[in-house]
């Protein structure tokens, strides 16, 4: 589904270059769970962004569903994000202007007008994440557990190959993020959705097959989940202590 | 950044929730609901441009409308500080429409990322956010244009209706001036579209998502640049004005155009002092004592304006040109009023006036008569006879390339009037013993009149031909005298024989006296009346028409420049105008006449600076408040943030106020005192003097000052008032 090679990437400060990506080597398969952990400044969301199309990468090599993204034209890429990918992103990024319908319905309506598999789709996804009593209410209007719910319906309603999360439960409270990762989890069991995420969070991250943990533009490691959240959990938390007891020996 | 983007959206919801009829489907439809959506962002850039353009189009309007154009002589210091004024009010609102268009786009950015995340290609978001920005840019930039005349004739009527009105007042507008308005609009309208162009093109999207938030902080450059900003002011002001005379002088060429460049350091310095203001504050200079106990002083309020520095330091500039441009229109009056009125009042006569003698101009016994039915005496009645020759002189000739030039000394160069040693001690009562050969010539009492001839070599009658080779002895001081042109005494002797045989065109006659008791202006413009009715066409010329430079040019087969030159006419027929009054050769001198009619013989000059003062005050004070709402509700979640950590009412209140305080303070402080300053340099650097009535006039322009102080301080307190409303604090 998704494969990355060798990936670099660098940021410029004036004339100081500061490697973010020093040559990333992982893939994604079809209906995988996969969430990327590790500290700030790690690279982490650097990698989504390059994924995403949002930013362009210097050196190596990203496949989405066996199309190589490096080379693409700007209308290519958009075409990528708009029918490939669905985005979920720390601060949900609804249109404060349009209604929560409307808002599920912006991938669809940027594709051309919206036709009735479109509508019939964005009211199996509210219902299925629980936010159709909000249909039309405005961003302005609604809490931030349900604008994420609202933004995860939206990513949706493309059938995407792959949605993409940023942070999905960052401005959360616990029940709003339980509510989110379960969505998730809905969109995966119903939809065979693939998703990826980018967390902070070990409780969100304990709910996935298998966490990436990235340190200093490197994967530290891959783990795997074996069946029990709670010990998946308990090994995610000891693997970033490590890490952290490296940082402070060195 | 999230509370205050819900905030925004909070307040946004209101206006939006209940216009929602049905689902948008389209993209043109969904553009649509987000325009409705974004108003208070739209409106914003619309009241910019419309305010912008509306000045532009106003100034313009009045700056080439006939009525302006007929007074203002082309080439003189009126028109150029007009001229001067204008351009930077057009720069200021460049600047201030560029701003605009950036905050418009900054608000807009996340709109547009979102919708580029979600995989809109450019092609797709390109042609709506282009027909949103044309149509916001033309419609504000066509309302603007429209609105500025029907702004230039309220001023007008106003002015007409409550201060002052004349004959020259009916204010007329050519459509010549929309070609400057249109050219504005193009300029704000492109610099729009290619914005828009420029936000679709972009690369990193992430980038065009938070755009909204990310700080502009200025590049700090010390405590020092603040002083060194004030000293790079006063040595642009002085370099960019000194410098054409200088030229002149070292190069005998016309200063070029590109010397305006020298003016650059006092731009240097305003971005220094701007700069010093808003990063380190006034109160922060370098080697203050208890510079450590200021540090944590408005410390907040200092860093909200710090992290948006760019924009308010280029707010700041702005404000502060347009304070100076109202300081040098409204500067204009008093020391106009003042230098007229102390000359007015220092006349050693009540009445003067001089006619050639070949003019049939009412005598003694009418002018007394017309005196006595008005019910007043005259006394002091004193005539003499004066004559008019050629003068040598050094003349200033151009060499073939029309840039250079140089000094040639020519026997017959110019008029100049005579009078005998006799004639100047009958009107002034002051003795003078001149030996032939020598002639003193006639000034104010300052010696501050630039018009005068030092290098007369050779005096000639222009009816005889007869020349006498004389030199300049010195100078006589008589303010009534003095307005003659080129009014200079010579011996007897000299006199005598220049008079010899001269026709009655070049003979003239003076006459001065005083109203015995108190004066009537009735009968002062009775007799003007009589006066001018009695001259025939050949003395409708201007005060600036030499009639030796005429004979010389028919002589040699050449027509004279000031025959076909539109702005030397005068004429009868508009006797009334103040072109007339300023410029008739023989425009007699009566003392309550001239005070009297001073402000409606200057109306439309008075005019044309009070509107541009105002013009220009008005723009300051609206950025300054517009700018002010920016940094205070862009920031709005720092005063939630301080509430919340207990900061009392009276704190946040004075967070506000020194939030304001800079942001007025400063522009109005640097530009008031800079133009006070430079208005002084310009009194001194024309004479080498401060003249009496121009310290009258600088005292009066200090008054002026301090009332644009009062003013900047009620908006400031208004600004503060409103702020605290909108943050909720007291």
């Amino acid at each position: 589904m998704l494969y990355v090679k060798n990936l670099y990437k660098s940021y410029e400060t004036g004339k100081i270059k500061y490697p973010v990506l020093k040559g990333i080597d992982f893939h994604v398969e079809k209906g995988e769970f996969v969430a990327v952990m590790g500290p700030s400044g790690s690279g982490k969301t650097t990698l989504l962004n390059c994924i995403s199309c949002y930013i362009p990468f210097e050196e190596g090599e990203i496949t989405l569903g066996g199309k190589s993204l490096a080379g693409l034209s700007e209308d290519g890429l958009a075409r990528i994000r708009n029918e490939k990918l669905g985005f979920v992103f720390q601060d949900f990024m609804l249109l404060d202007g349009l209604t929560v319908r409307e808002n599920i319905l912006v991938p669809r309506i940027v594709q051309g007008e919206v036709g009735v598999d479109a509508e019939a789709l964005a009211n199996e996804l509210v219902s299925l994440f629980g936010i159709g009593h909000i249909m039309n209410k405005y961003p302005a209007e609604i809490s931030g557990g349900e604008k994420q719910r609202a933004a995860v319906a939206r990513s949706l309603i493309n059938r995407p190959l792959m949605i993409l999360a940023d942070e999905p439960t960052g401005n959360l409270d616990s029940k709003s993020s339980r509510a989110v990762i379960e969505a998730f989890g809905s969109a995966r069991e119903k939809m065979k959705a693939t998703i990826f995420m980018v967390t902070h969070d070990s409780f969100a991250a304990s709910f996935c097959d298998r966490v990436i943990l990235f340190k200093d533009g490197n994967i530290y490691r891959q783990l795997e989940q074996t069946g029990n959240r709670r010990e998946f959990q308990d090994e995610l938390l000891q693997v970033i202590k490590e890490m952290s007891d490296q940082e402070v020996s060195i | 950044m999230m509370r205050e983007h819900e905030t925004q959206a909070e307040m946004e919801r209101t206006e939006t929730e209940h216009t929602v009829a049905e689902p948008v489907r389209t993209m043109q439809k969904m553009e649509q609901k987000l325009q409705r959506a974004g108003r208070k962002q739209a409106k914003l850039y619309l009241f910019c441009n419309f305010m912008a353009l509306m000045i532009v189009s106003g100034y313009a309007a009045l700056m080439f409308s006939p009525t302006i154009q007929t007074v203002f002589p082309p080439g003189g210091d009126s028109r150029k500080q007009m001229d001067m004024i204008f351009f930077m009010t057009l720069a200021g609102c460049v600047v201030f429409t560029l701003y605009a268009t950036g905050l418009f786009f900054r608000h807009k950015s996340r709109q547009l990322g979102i919708l580029m995340a979600l995989g809109a290609s450019r092609k797709k978001l390109f042609p709506g956010l282009f027909r949103e920005v044309f149509l916001l840019s033309s419609l504000s930039s066509i309302a603007g244009i429209i609105a500025g005349f029907p702004l230039v004739w309220l001023i007008w009527s106003a002015f007409r209706v409550f201060l002052v009105d004349s004959s020259d007042m009916v204010l007329r507008f050519d459509l010549r001036c929309l070609f400057l308005s249109f050219l504005f609009w193009l300029l704000v309208t492109g610099f729009a579209c290619m914005s828009a162009r420029r936000y679709v093109r972009r690369t990193n999207i992430m980038e065009v998502i938070r755009e909204e938030h990310i700080n502009e902080p200025v590049k700090e450059l010390g405590r020092w640049c603040g002083p060194v900003g004030v000293v790079l002011i006063i040595i642009g002001a002085a370099l960019g004005y000194g410098a054409p005379g200088i030229w002149m002088d070292v190069m005998n060429a016309y200063p070029p155009a590109w010397l305006g460049i020298l003016y650059v350091p006092v731009f240097v310095g305003l971005y220094m002092v701007m700069l010093h203001a808003v990063v380190n504050g006034w109160r922060n200079l370098p080697g203050m004592s208890g510079r450590k106990k200021n540090l944590y002083k408005n410390i907040i309020s200092r860093s909200m304006m710090k992290f948006q520095g760019k924009q308010t330091v280029n707010n700041l500039i702005i404000v502060t040109l347009l304070v100076a441009g109202a300081c040098f229109a409204i500067f204009y009056l008093p020391t106009m009023t003042s230098s007229a009125m102390l000359k007015y009042a220092e006349r050693s006569f009540d009445y003067f006036y001089e006619y050639r003698s070949d003019q049939n101009v009412p005598d003694k016994a009418t002018v007394e008569a017309l005196a006595e039915e008005h019910g007043i005496a005259l006394k002091d009645w004193e005539t003499c006879e004066y004559i008019t020759v050629g003068a040598g002189g050094n003349t200033m000739v151009e060499e073939a390339d029309g840039k250079h030039f140089h000094i040639e000394y020519q026997p017959v160069s110019c008029e100049m009037v005579l009078l005998s040693e006799d004639a100047y001690a009958r009107m002034t009562g002051e003795t003078v013993d001149i030996v032939p050969g020598a002639y003193l010539f006639v000034t104010d009492k300052e010696e501050a009149s630039v018009n005068t001839n030092e290098s007369a070599g050779h005096l000639t009658s222009i009816t005889t031909g007869k020349q006498i080779e004389t030199e300049f002895a010195g100078y006589l001081h008589d303010d009534l005298l003095m307005g003659i042109r080129m009014l200079a005494v010579v011996s007897n002797e000299d006199y005598m024989l220049l008079a010899e045989e001269l026709s009655d065109e070049w003979r003239g006659v003076m006459v001065r006296f005083n109203a015995d008791g108190k004066d009537s202006y009735e009968f002062a413009r009775d007799l003007w009346y009589r006066f001018v009715s009695s001259f025939d066409k050949s003395c409708e010329i201007s005060v600036h028409y030499d009639r030796v430079d005429k004979v010389m040019a028919d002589e040699a087969g050449e027509e004279y420049w000031a025959d076909s030159d539109p702005f030397m006419e005068v004429s009868y027929e508009e006797k009334e105008s103040s072109s007339f009054k300023m410029n008739w050769r023989y425009q007699p001198k009566f003392r309550i006449l001239d005070i009297n009619d001073f402000l409606v013989t200057m109306a439309v000059f008075f005019m044309m600076f009070l509107f541009i003062f105002i013009v220009c005050l008005t723009t300051a004070l609206v950025i300054c408040y517009t700018r002010c709402q920016t940094i205070a509700l862009n920031n709005r979640y720092i005063f939630d943030d301080l509430k919340k950590l207990g900061a009392s009412q009276a704190f946040l209140e004075k967070e506000v106020r020194s939030q304001c305080g800079n942001v007025f303070r400063t522009p109005a402080f640097v530009g008031m005192a800079a133009m006070y300053l430079y208005y002084g340099m310009i009194l001194y650097v024309n004479d080498g003097q401060i003249v009496s009535s121009e310290i009258i006039g600088m005292g009066v322009c200090l008054g002026v000052l301090f009332l644009i102080g009062l003013l900047f301080y009620f908006v400031y307190r208004a600004t503060v008032r409103t702020l605290k409303k909108q943050l909720q604090i007291g």
